[in-house]
């Protein structure tokens, strides 16, 4: 089949499945709402992968319009190149990993086949996200993950204790998402103004045509917009404070949407758009300079997060800073590939977290965990394995990933190279800092729980060992030109054959001296790290405090540097005060009394005009003459000063 | 000319139909009307500037008898002829209307007095209609509705005032035209500052009907205390009148006085769209958040009309049409909420989800479709009037846009009170039939127009192009 067709079976498969799920899987058995949810998810990466097997140039398809108005028209259309077909592997090959997963994590829940209904709809709006061929399109998949995104976070919403918290999160992640889709919005409609079109290629020719100076007003405020929309999604400094409270739906939706998928949409967007950026290096570097800000906030918030999904959401957090440090520094396919490992330890760890929460009753506490490492011996090896990928470990899959970004700093300054050395430090700190609190010492649970304690079944094991391996061996995507005659840089390659912009753009590769030395400097840090945290948390016994009890710097940590509260009273105070305050006095005081006055008004003078009907002839006869000179002299003023 | 007759007759018949078969007939009587509109849709010639249905033009006083639509009104005919059976349908199981043929009558009335407004082509007609369908939906607020007196005769009062101003801007209009035909009123070229007097005049009639902030305090009171069947006539019909005579009567009758109002409305609607939508934030009352977030729906249409450029135009045309769509869904969620809890305070209400999951499931598309998200076709008309005020203005353009994010808070707010958290209350009915019927076809049609809005514009377009260029043909002065 062509990839025309084929493609647009990769959008249909998870569409059906969220809509049998939808409708009548409220009948079906749990192992048949689980195989369909996850078949519709794992066909279309079969069909991605054969795909990504024969592509060789960009593939336009368009699909129909939806509107035609005067200066543009709003088309649907897929566009399958690079990019969209790695984003697309990424989705569906992480997505079948985390719905066979989620078939043994929601097992009994009594909303299964909505959870399953839901997570296809997501893996939907997603590949439209990644597939569409224009701006639109792109806000098409881009809202309706958000939508998925608020269904899923609130999805335990009648839960007794937390259902209205869980919602509130929920409601929390739409409306910051929201601030940032105004910024998309508005790029689009300054597009639209510029080249009057949408589309992603067209737009790439006009701009031969349409000069568009380098760093000008016009080039500058879409830049930034979109850059919005990223913060957003991604959650950036601003915009970040929804992500660590969406860690309130099920974990394996924080793996897939707010891990691996969802979340690296504004990656995605600065990637896609690498034309636009190119030609705005001021925006480049407030990406640099955000990126690298929520990279170094963001681990140092996961230094004292006693919740271990929180450690992970902040690490997350931080990550996704790494990556927009990438795309300030022009490395488009740097970040890319940091999105690709990163996938795989992040979805590892948070599935592995799931199941370290299921055996534990549900704790999410790691000063209530400790010594796991004997009860769940394959939990143990997967998550150490994550660990040690998103620290950096040598020749693990983060660690090449890592390296590259560190590389791109390199060139750009001794104080952004330190910073970056600093963040991922945090991350190996605070990584080990759980992984010692998790697994090893005694547990510190209750007896009830301790009982309990069992490994996770084989439909949750199995897709945490396969994603422990593509941890392991995903740098052999990108490897480093010194370390193998052919066949280096191989994603780098791969992207930017078929992706518009890339090729314009080529990564700059340190000369192999100073690379190696990096290497060999972060992998020696890592391990000192490690040691260090062994020392402490294994030697020493050191357990954490609770959370209440911090002091100090470690206080300011575990509060999120007061970011919420921060917010809270700069925006959310002063606006729900103007709406319970001064807008009702507005309506009420003013505007209400005005108008009441004015029927009162209306009312009594009609009670002083009806005196006037008083039957007597000879009162409508004055009346009447005093109506016929009214008007005659009306019509004389009229004509003397209106059309003069 | 069946059109206007069929409905005055369904109004005429409806008042001796004993009240145990008024419900089917009201239905079908309603559908018999849809009927007609359809074929009138499907013979529809979008190149001729005027489809005339009857026309007389030899009344006293330069007044005619002239009726008939163009791709515009025929848009409104149509969305009128087809709200009102899903209205009565919405309202099947009301015991207090519903069997009442008095309130069918009056239904039928108003229906006829909204497809003369829609399809007046004489000012003096376009008048008289306009002010007839006040009379029906006082008489509902009055007889069927719980409102105080004083909150009726704010309603009325206020907005026949309104509507003096317009009569008198025809009036004086026709001091320049031959008659009070529509092509002779446009045709009339009037002085800048006479236009300016005219067109506000004829603008105080729609800002308080649309309602313009700060024109707009009749309407949640009148809201709230109305039957369900009456605000949604008001929201999704009546209010239609108004936004529509802006395009068709408003501007083109005096565009010469457009240059002093054009910054004045568009101001006052951008910030009653922000004032209703802040408002709506921290609301408890649910039919009342539904009236200001009405507001601020409308505020934007009106803003968008002020811009006066095709794009905006059409999509104000799908915006009017989505926003009839998703008030009638608003506001008979309010009602199945508020008679079956016996309060319409949302702090009251939590975890309806658990115990009616159909109506949690069909509230949630409503309340998605009301945030205009992408394949809906509020996101359709949302898009394209917040592009166009951007480019007519940025500053204008980003402040509108803000509703985007406002309008997300206090729905996902209202939706997250009323239906989600543990259930505070024991039992709660789910939807009935004719409920999902509703909620399922405004759906539909919600993501027909959302996928294919090009129904609407293709529909529009050559009539708003007519009135383009009368808006845009050098002027004699």
């Amino acid at each position: 089949m062509a990839t025309e067709s084929l493609i647009l079976l990769v959008l249909l498969f998870p569409l059906l499945g969220g809509i049998i799920n939808g409708i009548v899987g409220k009948n079906l058995s749990e192992s048949l709402i689980g195989i369909i949810g996850t078949a519709m998810v794992a066909i279309p990466f079969i069909i991605s992968f054969s795909i990504f097997l024969s592509l060789d140039k960009a593939i336009q398809i368009p699909l129909f319009t939806l509107i035609q108005m005067s200066k543009f028209s709003l088309n649907a259309g897929l566009q399958v190149d690079g990019l969209a077909i790695w984003m697309t592997m990424i989705i569906t090959g992480i997505g079948t990993l985390i719905h066979i997963f989620s078939m043994g994590y929601m097992k009994g829940d009594s909303g299964f086949h909505k959870f399953f209904a839901y997570l296809n709809l997501f893996v939907f709006s997603m590949l439209i996200l990644v597939l569409g061929s224009s701006f639109f399109m792109l806000f098409f998949g881009w809202e309706g993950v958000g939508i998925c995104s608020y269904l899923l976070i609130g999805f335990h919403y009648n839960d007794k204790e937390k259902g209205m918290l869980n919602t509130l999160a929920a409601r929390k992640a739409f409306v910051m998402n929201r601030i940032g889709d105004l910024g998309l919005l508005i790029a689009c409609f300054l597009l639209i103004g510029k080249f009057g079109s949408l589309e992603f290629t067209e737009i790439a020719i006009k701009m031969k045509t349409i000069p568009i100076g380098m760093d000008s007003l016009a080039i500058i405020s879409i830049t930034l917009c979109l850059f919005l929309a990223a913060t957003g999604k991604s959650a950036q400094i601003p915009l970040f404070t929804w992500l660590p409270d969406a860690m309130a739906g099920p974990t394996p939706v924080s793996a897939l949407i707010h891990a691996a998928t969802m979340v690296t949409a504004g990656i995605y967007l600065v990637v896609r758009s690498n034309f636009l950026f190119e030609l705005a290096p001021y925006t480049q570097h407030i990406i640099l300079y955000i990126g690298l800000a929520t990279s170094l906030v963001a681990a140092f918030i996961a230094m004292r997060q006693n919740d271990i999904k929180k450690v992970l959401a902040y690490s997350t957090v931080s990550q996704l800073g790494l990556m927009f440090v990438a795309l300030g520094l022009g490395s488009y396919s740097v970040a890319i590939f940091h999105v690709t490992t990163h996938a795989f330890f992040k979805a590892l760890l948070f599935l592995g977290s799931g199941s370290i929460i299921l055996a534990n009753h549900h704790e999410q506490n790691i000063t209530k965990m400790g010594g796991l490492k004997k009860y769940m011996p394959t939990t143990h090896m997967v998550f150490l394995i994550g660990t040690l990928a998103i620290a950096g470990f040598p020749f693990l899959s983060g660690f090449f990933s890592k390296d590259e970004i560190l590389a791109a700093g390199f060139g750009h300054g001794p104080i952004i190279f330190g910073l970056l050395i600093l963040s991922a430090s945090l991350t190996a700190i605070y990584m080990f800092r759980m992984y010692f609190l998790v697994f090893f010492g005694e547990f510190r649970g209750d007896n009830h729980t301790r009982d309990h304690l069992h490994e996770s079944p084989a439909v949750m094991t199995i897709p945490l060992i396969v994603l422990a391996i593509l941890s392991i061996f995903g740098g052999a995507l990108n490897f480093p030109s010194f370390m193998i005659e052919s066949g280096s840089h191989w994603l780098d390659d791969f992207l930017s054959h078929s992706t518009f912009g890339l090729s314009a753009v080529h990564p700059h590769h340190l000369d192999t001296t100073i690379a190696v030395g990096i290497m060999i400097g972060t992998s020696l840090l890592t391990l000192t790290i490690i040691g260090i945290s062994y020392i402490i948390y294994v030697t020493k016994k050191k357990t954490t405090k609770e959370e209440s009890e911090f002091i100090g710097w470690e206080k300011l940590s575990t509060k999120k540097l007061y970011f919420d509260e921060l917010y809270h009273s700069l925006f959310v105070k002063p606006i729900e005060w103007k709406s319970l305050n001064v807008l009702p006095f507005i309506e009420n005081g003013i505007l209400y009394k005005i108008i009441s006055i004015l029927t009162a008004f209306v009312v009594s003078s009609g009670n002083q005009i009806r005196k006037i009907q008083s039957g007597i002839l000879s009162s409508y006869y004055f009346w009447m003459i005093i109506g016929i000179v009214g008007l005659i002299g009306y019509y004389l003023i009229y004509f003397k000063f209106w059309n003069s | 000319m069946e059109l206007l007759i069929v409905t005055l007759a369904l109004g005429l018949i409806s008042f001796i139909i004993p009240r145990n078969n008024i419900k089917l007939f009201g239905l079908m009587g309603s559908l018999v009307s849809a009927g007609v509109a359809i074929f009138h849709l499907l013979n529809f010639d979008s190149t001729a500037p005027l489809t005339t249905l009857y026309e007389n033009h030899t009344l006293p006083f330069g007044m005619t008898f002239h009726i008939g639509y163009d791709g515009l009104g025929l848009l409104m005919i149509m969305l009128t002829n087809l709200i009102i059976p899903i209205i009565l349908l919405s309202n099947y199981n009301n015991s207090k209307t519903s069997e009442s043929s008095l309130f069918h009558a009056l239904v039928f009335l108003m229906q006829f007095g909204l497809l003369g407004v829609f399809s007046a082509e004489d000012g003096i007609l376009f008048y008289i209609f306009w002010e007839f369908t006040l009379i029906p939906i006082f008489l509902i607020l009055y007889w069927f509705g719980n409102g105080t007196n004083k909150i009726l005769l704010k309603f009325f009062i206020y907005t026949l005032i309104g509507s003096l101003g317009m009569l008198l801007s025809f009036i004086a209009l026709r001091t320049h035209a031959t008659s009070f035909d529509y092509v002779d009123l446009v045709a009339a070229k009037l002085p800048a500052k006479k236009a300016c007097w005219i067109m506000s005049g004829i603008m105080l009639a729609f800002a308080i009907k649309i309602p313009v902030f700060p024109f707009h305090t009749w309407q949640p009171d009148t809201y709230t205390s109305a039957p369900m069947s009456a605000t949604m006539l008001l929201s999704a019909l009546m209010l239609k009148m108004a936004l529509f005579g802006m395009i068709k009567w408003m501007l083109p009758l005096a565009p010469e006085g457009i240059a002093d109002l054009k910054w004045l409305v568009l101001i006052l609607s951008v910030v009653g769209l922000l004032y209703a939508a802040v408002m709506c934030i921290r609301m408890n009352d649910i039919k009342r958040l539904f009236a200001y977030a009405s507001i601020s729906h409308l505020g934007l249409i009106a803003a968008g009309i002020m811009i006066f450029t095709k794009d905006a135009l059409v999509g104000a045309s799908v915006q009017i049409v989505n926003h009839s769509i998703i008030a009638v869904g608003l506001f008979l969620i309010a009602e199945i909420l508020e008679s079956r809890l016996n309060t319409r305070n949302m702090s009251e209400m939590q975890g309806t989800a658990t115990l009616a999951p159909k109506f949690g499931f069909w509230f949630a598309v409503i309340a998605f479709a009301s945030v205009s998200i992408p394949f809906t076709a509020g996101f359709i008309g949302e898009f394209t009037l917040l592009k166009e005020l951007t480019d007519f203005n940025p500053w204008i353009g980003i402040l509108s846009s803000t509703t985007l994010v406002f309008g997300a808070v206090y729905t996902l707010r209202a939706y997250q009170l009323s239906m989600f958290g543990a259930p505070k209350n024991e039992i709660f009915e789910d939807l009935r039939w004719n409920e999902i019927a509703v909620f399922f076809i405004l759906s539909i049609a919600v993501v027909v127009f959302g996928l294919f809005p090009h129904l609407i514009s293709d529909l529009v377009g050559p009539s708003l192009d007519r009135i383009l260029a009368i808006f845009n043909a050098p002027t004699s002065l």
